[in-house]
């Protein structure tokens, strides 16, 4: 940390401040200097860039640029913040793209969504908006989103007729005698889910790659600005439903942070509970899509067969099979009563029982390691070169795990330790999600006996500790928050207004969005079958990816 | 008036139909078992009428013929694949009396009608005038050429070792011994049928996941049902000619007769679903280099085990 | 003769297919409906591959503006007749997403459905019961609610 900051000394600054144990927070006073600043902190080591996110201030007529640097074994973070004019001729700044390739992708969400432009980006298209949005900025404070809905149907035919003259431009674009064609690989694609890949092939063999996403943009950052602290987690849980507990964990560690809020012991083992059983049932998921996406459906019916039993306890705790809201500012919503632990219990019989089928058959599938083994190759290096997290990352032998290097809820007190793998292919991603299913029951073992022992000693009291009183009005601040969810980091970029009822500006860095930026990569050369392997391999979510 | 028999119910169109309605029903039960579900339930015993509904739909349902297809090439293509895959059925020697066609060549009528089946798949698919379509026709075709140089090898090994190609012939006189010495050819010719009938692991020109449905892509309603109804045709014609050629056809342990040849049928069938419920899709490249490295080697290796059986173990026998 | 048709109808209706397109997050119940403990091959239903084999189109929950032309696309593909179920809050108001203007509230009056599941998202009970619906619809020839009106037809897709 010191030298991070003595780092600084060559630059201009307003402050400097140590954030978190492992954070440290800089303003700086040039905007030019960021590029400089960059390739600093990168050859210090940290070589990871999580994500660039704007802040809009419309009062002080500027705009906030947060970058988080982060070491690739996330022990030592740097938040960087450079404020830039809000005028949209000047709203300039330049881009990191050439030094941290893992920028590519945020820096064209940041120019779509704010029109901040990027000097010397490669690639500054707009990314996720519709054609529709296309030169505004729809998430600036000022924008008039009623004016621009008062013509739907005029903009839904926009959209169509690009996509129609982008089309007919393909078919100008290519020579007709060979025998190179564009498909478009989704959204009406029984593999791909709302994302569309043009893929640009010669016969089987892929050529190029363009993923085209926001297929599911819902404008989530916006429309928690729309709601009240509470109520902002229905829009956050929707961040991907696959595991959403551990999004809410996040946002709502970030509003108890600003709120000042120490949350019941209780109440932490709790989220650290409900977060596995959800990233257990993510993880499931994502290995039925990997099979599905091999031809193979048995696996898929198979860990829904067990996911079933632990969607059964969020169903006895919360009432909801999948959208549970259980988590929220203060702790978590409902009292733990008797016989919902119970469930859990079947649930981890019922896992006991099967791991052993699944595993000889669906882990150690001959078949699928001659295909899988040798595609999709990721080295270490790739990872931090591109900032990927998570799954994959772990897969490819790095050891991070936000669980264990920044801890969270009660995961200090939690007995794990990383689990990785050496290949980086997406066999070795296959494997990982298996390993980390047992990891997460080993979890739910402990978490669970931790419970059952300290509610018997009359230490947790599961009808009154769940909750604690969060203020309706928050104080300005801002805070950033880091979860380990099922597909890798999400970071929750809080800022509050003074006497705040809702959140000035959520900012939800989603590991899908970084992984699908790689597709382009991984995929060129390879032939079309390898497509649904290595995008199922990714374990990409479209719901996070657009957000 | 026999002829007319043959033609329509047995072993013709309603023998096909009433096979076909019952092996989708039997499959998609199966398939459920080993998926740990039910299936087809509620709609008559154990869910059989089910298929019958699917198939009645199909076949009322409007067939939609895309623009700028071909219509005569788009949909002559499902009739002809549907009759071409129903003639082998008329040189199978079903019981001991019956045999349609009765020829001393019935072995190389059963391979190449059975050969041409895909070229057929390939029409529909580049009619279809769809990027995914021609994508599975173009995938079909090589999978065509790969897997037949094994198949063809592997199906004439019997007719080798008995010396003829008579069908009816071979039934007669394969024994237990013979089966023993034409077990490697039928693990060879189970192989390639998978490849050939388009079954998983070689379910590679209609991968759903890779290229939506191949050369079905563009097909809906009675089209569908023809090139659905093709394909199990299709499934009974290789079936027929592996029981016939390697498994002793109609003669069972006890009795002779139909039935025999329909358990063992079924029991292939049973095997090809099983492997389709534990084995994900190969890919092209693996596919051919399987093909061309190792079984086409193997199976020019089978002929030189059956020559060397047919003078040593059976004593040149006729 | 009327028996016959009557046969007809009551294969089309016990027969549904499903086209394979999701919109949003009801395709995660959609998969449940399909897995073991839900299995709704039980009473008949199929995904397919390509929405030229369908009858049916499920509108899994929200339906952004760019979503909306390869929606309509894909109703447009499948053959006569054909149906439409509607699944979730969102694809009835814009349910959670009300607010997000790029999510459209109502897509069901450019491409209005036959039947409503609701729920966010509808519980795969719900969701069988909600064929089961339009099983009845076919069953009497009951004609779907696309074919009798709808902006989607005035547009461009």
């Amino acid at each position: 940390m010191q030298t991070i900051q003595a780092l600084f000394q060559d630059f201009s600054t307003l402050y400097i401040q140590e954030y978190k144990p492992t954070w440290l927070k800089v303003k700086l006073q040039n905007a030019t200097d960021i590029v400089e600043v960059a390739k600093a902190l990168q050859s210090n080591g940290l070589t990871v860039i999580s994500t660039v996110s704007p802040t809009d201030f419309v009062e002080d007529n500027r705009i906030e640029m947060n970058y988080f640097f982060e070491d690739i074994l996330t022990k030592r973070n740097c938040w960087v913040k450079v404020d830039i004019p809000r005028e949209i001729e000047q709203c300039v700044i330049d881009s990191i793209t050439p030094i941290f390739k893992g920028a590519l992708w945020h820096e064209r969400e940041a120019y779509s969504m704010f029109g901040v432009r990027f000097t010397n980006h490669p690639d500054l298209r707009p990314i996720i908006v519709s054609q529709d949005f296309y030169g505004k900025t729809p998430y600036r404070r000022d924008f008039d989103w009623a004016a621009h809905e008062a013509d739907t149907l005029g903009n839904i035919q926009a959209i169509y007729e690009d996509f129609e003259q982008e089309q007919a431009q393909n078919e100008t674009l290519l020579d007709s005698n060979s025998s190179q064609m564009i498909l478009n690989w989704g959204p009406t694609h029984p593999a791909s889910g709302p994302i569309r890949l043009k893929v640009h092939c010669d016969g089987e063999d892929i050529l190029g790659i363009d993923p085209d996403i926001g297929f599911v943009w819902r404008a989530l950052e916006h429309l928690v600005t729309k709601k009240d602290f509470v109520g902002a987690i229905v829009a956050v849980e929707r961040l991907c439903f696959m595991d959403n507990i551990n999004s809410m964990v996040g946002y709502c560690q970030a509003v108890e942070e600003i709120a000042n809020v120490e949350i019941s012991e209780f109440a932490k083992w709790m989220r650290v509970l409900l977060g596995e059983v959800s990233r257990i049932s993510s993880h499931m998921m994502g290995m039925g899509n990997f099979y599905n996406s091999l031809g193979l459906h048995t696996a898929f019916m198979w860990n829904v067969d067990v996911r079933e039993y632990f969607l059964d306890f969020l169903e006895s705790y919360s009432g909801a099979r999948i959208a549970t809201a259980a988590i929220e500012p203060g702790g978590v919503r409902y009292t733990l009563e008797e016989g919902m632990l119970e469930t859990l219990q079947k649930a981890i019989e019922k896992f006991d029982a099967t791991k052993e089928e699944i595993r000889a058959i669906f882990v150690k599938n001959p078949t699928m390691k001659s295909r899988a083994t040798t595609k999709g190759i990721l080295s270490a290096q790739a990872i931090e070169e591109y900032s990927l997290c998570g799954i994959v990352a772990r897969a490819s032998g790095v050891k991070t795990d936000i669980r264990l290097d920044e801890p969270y809820a009660a995961y200090d007190q939690v007995q794990m330790d990383y689990v990785t793998q050496q290949g980086g292919s997406a066999a070795d991603r296959l494997k990982m999600l298996f390993d980390e299913i047992e990891q997460s029951v080993a979890i739910v073992r402990q978490a669970k006996a931790h419970i059952v022992a300290n509610i018997a000693n009359g230490n947790f009291n599961p009808t009154k500790d769940h909750m604690v009183k969060v203020p309706k009005k928050l104080p300005k601040g801002e805070a950033i928050s880091r979860v380990e969810w099922a597909r890798g980091e999400v970071l929750m970029h809080l800022v509050t207004d003074e006497k705040a009822t809702n959140p000035y500006r959520l900012k939800m860095k989603a590991p899908s969005f970084n992984h699908t930026m790689i597709l382009g990569e991984l995929l060129k050369g390879e032939s079309l079958s390898d497509i649904p392997l290595i995008f199922g391999s990714l374990y990409i979510c479209q719901g996070d990816l657009d957000r | 008036m026999e002829l007319l028999f043959n033609i329509t119910i047995f072993p013709g169109m309603l023998y096909f139909l009433a096979w076909t309605v019952l092996l989708f029903w039997f499959f998609r039960k199966f398939m459920a078992a080993l998926h740990k579900r039910v299936g087809p339930h509620f709609n008559g015993p154990a869910g059989s009428y089910q298929t019958l509904f699917d198939f009645t739909k199909l076949l009322t349902k409007e067939s939609v013929t895309p623009s700028g297809v071909n219509p005569y090439l788009f949909s002559l293509m499902p009739i002809l694949a549907a009759l071409i895959a129903m003639l082998p059925s008329a040189f199978i020697p079903w019981t001991p009396s019956t045999t349609v066609v009765p020829t001393e060549y019935g072995v190389l009528a059963l391979v190449v009608l059975i050969g041409i089946e895909p070229f057929l798949l390939f029409l529909s698919g580049f009619g279809s005038d769809n990027k995914y379509s021609f994508l599975g026709g173009i995938r079909i075709l090589t999978q065509m050429i790969s897997s037949e140089t094994a198949f063809f090898l592997a199906a004439l090994s019997p007719a080798l070792l008995f010396g003829t190609l008579n069908l009816q012939t071979i039934t007669e006189s394969a024994s237990w011994l013979s089966f023993v010495v034409l077990i490697p050819a039928f693990v060879l010719y189970f192989i390639a049928l998978l490849a050939l009938l388009e079954q998983p692991p070689f379910n590679i020109p209609d991968a759903e996941q890779e290229i939506v449905y191949g050369f079905y892509t563009e097909y809906s309603g009675t089209n569908y049902f023809l090139l659905k109804f093709a394909e199990f045709a299709e499934f009974m014609a290789v079936y027929a000619g592996a029981t016939v050629l390697f498994l002793g056809g109609y003669k069972g342990l006890l009795v002779d007769g139909y039935l025999c040849f329909f358990l063992k049928m079924l029991l292939m069938a049973m095997v090809m679903m099983a492997i389709r419920a534990a084995t994900p899709r190969v890919t092209m490249k693996q596919m051919i280099r399987l093909f061309w490295q190792y079984l086409v080697p193997l199976s020019l290796l089978n002929i030189a085990w059956i020559m060397l059986a047919k003078i040593y173990l059976l004593g040149g026998m006729a | 003769m009327i028996k016959i048709f009557d046969f007809f109808a009551h294969a089309k209706s016990e027969s549904l297919w499903i086209a394979h397109f999701c919109t949003g997050c009801c395709s995660l119940e959609m998969a449940a409906a399909m897995g073991p403990r839900y299995d709704w091959e039980r009473y008949g239903y199929l995904p397919t591959p390509t929405p030229r084999q369908a009858d049916i189109l499920i509108i899994t929950g929200l339906v952004t503006k760019k979503m909306l032309p390869a929606l309509l696309r894909t109703y447009a593909q499948m053959p006569q007749p054909k149906y439409v179920l509607a699944l979730g809050a969102c694809s009835f108001d814009g349910g959670p997403y009300n607010d997000s203007l790029a999510v459209i509230k109502n897509p069901t009056e450019i491409l209005p459905a036959d039947v409503f599941v609701a729920g966010c998202p509808p519980r795969p009970e719900a969701i069988v019961e909600g064929l089961e619906q339009i099983k009845y619809k076919m069953k009497h020839s009951i004609p779907s609610a696309a074919s009798q009106g709808g902006v989607w037809k005035e547009m461009k897709f």
